[in-house]
């Protein structure tokens, strides 16, 4: 297959999550308020949101060095990047060996160092307390995902994200066996944390995790912070998907496979924020300090998979 | 799927589930959840019995459904009613006791790999567990400080031993079986006639704490 043909599919994968994104956040927003029973915004409002923030004015603590005014534009385009990394629509993955495994962790760990240095460069002490908590959350859940994509990767006997998503489609990991499901589970939970739910987080509130470090962008820059948030979460599931649930991705790539992939991709991502809504809205806010209980129970059952896999089972 | 790869499945769920019996802070959900892991471990009891076709791992499924999954946390419960539910403060952090659980899972494969007897060879994964089990069930008496958990170890640890015996000797008579379940059920009911005795006494079922005698 010619290069270039591939790179255009990344192109169109990077586009595709950069146009749907919002929409998933306003369907847990509108699940939200639908389980609160309050009538809640529609779908689409995070893309007034967005544009309403585009045509307002920016303004730029005094004391903010050039890591505050970047940062927007160096998490958009990391996001783009994994985006376009990530086996999303095809069984391999676009950029071919840059589908690495452990580039794509990487690349999240830049988005969140710029995200987490930003809100402490702002000069905010508000700013400071989410970024150093979005790092604590950070190394309470990496140990798991790492864990879980090194055992998938043994599997496989490769750290190809796109061969992954080859072995798993053709059954060749195969579900029956517990290190499996196991790794499965535990990456469940690593992805419900990432994406900023509930009982860890409020992806949508300013004095939460994720928004925290925005305390002090503004204008244009908070726009594209927020859309690239927006983003991280769907990329964060994509690659949960792309690990574990490869089916319905194109094996071969034609206009009208592209298109199918992408129907069932949006299902897919769809089933995961219901599951998730009904999950987070049945829980209160778990203190941070109280987090560990849980990332560690997670990272437990990475572990025993990872023995199960040793044992051979 | 073959038989011995369904029996693998259900022993891993086993772990799961000892290790959320272990971890879970709130008294009421572990007694659930010890519910929930005896359900599983009747399902191993099932499918050994389909797999081998032993014929007397039918009855023990039923007692063990009875006791286990019944009995046992009907007691427990009972028990947490009259003294009232208390959270176990941390004796152990859950970072390290789940570092030990998983070590010691990894042990016991260990432990049983040697092993080369014609009758546990396609069962080896499942041995393993069942001493995993054991062990999980020691760790649960001696990471946690609450009376009523370290019963619910107590009763890990024989789900484990139960393990063992079922897979060693599936072909032994169910008058065993029984004496072995009635033995344990009396001993859970002893335990827990102590422990609200304390309660009573003492105020506390926190095992730190009671080292005064009093008359």
């Amino acid at each position: 297959m010619p290069g270039n043909q591939l790179l255009l599919i990344g192109l169109v994968q990077a586009l595709f999550v950069l146009l749907v994104a919002p929409i998933f956040t306003g369907l847990s927003r509108t699940l939200r308020a639908k389980l609160h029973s309050r009538k809640g915004p529609d779908i689409f409002q995070n893309y007034r949101d967005i544009f309403k923030l585009i045509k307002r004015q920016e303004v730029v603590p005094a004391q903010a060095s050039w890591v505050f005014r970047l940062t927007p534009s160096i998490v958009m385009a990391t996001t783009l990047l994994i985006a376009m990394v990530i086996p999303i629509l095809t069984l391999q993955s676009p950029l071919g060996i840059a589908g690495d495994l452990i580039a794509v962790v990487y690349l999240l760990a830049v988005v969140r160092f710029f995200f987490a240095l930003a809100g402490l460069d702002s000069g905010s002490g508000f700013g400071g307390i989410g970024a150093s908590r979005e790092m604590a959350l950070a190394v309470l859940v990496e140990p798991t995902i790492i864990l879980v994509l090194f055992l998938v990767a043994l599997l496989a006997g490769s750290t190809d994200l796109g061969i992954i998503s080859q072995k798993v489609a053709a059954g060749e990991i195969s579900y029956y066996s517990p290190a499996v499901w196991l790794g499965m589970a535990s990456f469940a939970v690593a992805t419900f944390i990432e994406t900023g739910k509930l009982p860890f987080d409020l992806a949508e509130a300013e004095q939460e995790i994720q928004e925290g470090p925005l305390t002090e962008y503004s204008g244009r820059s908070l726009a594209v912070l927020k859309w690239s948030l927006y983003m991280k979460q769907v990329v964060v599931i994509a690659l949960f998907l792309a690990v574990f649930f490869p089916f319905g991705s194109a094996a071969v790539v034609s206009t009208s496979s592209l298109l199918v992939s992408m129907a069932t991709f949006l299902l897919k991502v769809t089933g995961f924020y219901v599951i998730a809504a009904l999950l987070e809205n049945s829980m209160a806010r778990l203190l941070l300090f109280k987090a560990p209980t849980v990332t560690w129970v997670a990272f437990g059952i990475a572990l025993l998979s990872f023995v199960f896999y040793l044992a051979n089972v | 799927m073959s038989g011995t790869s369904v029996v693998n499945a259900l022993a891993v769920l086993l772990i799961l589930t000892s290790m959320l019996v272990v971890e879970t802070r709130k008294l009421q959900t572990a007694a659930y959840m010890y519910s929930i892991q005896s359900l599983v471990l009747v399902a191993i009891f099932l499918s050994l019995a389909v797999f081998m076709e032993a014929e007397p791992l039918y009855i023990w499924s039923i007692t063990a459904l009875i006791t286990k999954t019944f009995l046992v946390p009907y007691l427990i419960l009972r028990t947490l009613k009259k003294v009232g539910i208390q959270e176990e403060g941390p004796a152990l952090e859950t970072s390290s006791s789940i570092f030990l659980a998983v070590g010691l899972v990894a042990l016991s494969f260990v432990v049983v790999e040697p092993f080369h007897m014609h009758a546990v060879l396609k069962l080896k994964v499942a041995l393993a567990v069942s001493i995993a089990h054991f062990l999980l069930g020691l760790l649960c008496i001696l990471a946690r400080r609450n009376a009523l958990k370290q019963i619910l170890g107590y009763c890990l640890m024989e789900n484990g031993s139960h393990l063992t015996l079922a897979i060693m000797a599936y072909n032994a008579p169910e008058t065993v079986e029984i004496g072995i379940l009635t033995d344990a059920i009396f001993a859970v009911l002893i335990m827990t006639i102590i422990a609200r005795r304390l309660f009573k006494d003492f105020g506390t079922l926190d095992t730190d704490k009671l080292t005064l005698l009093k008359g």
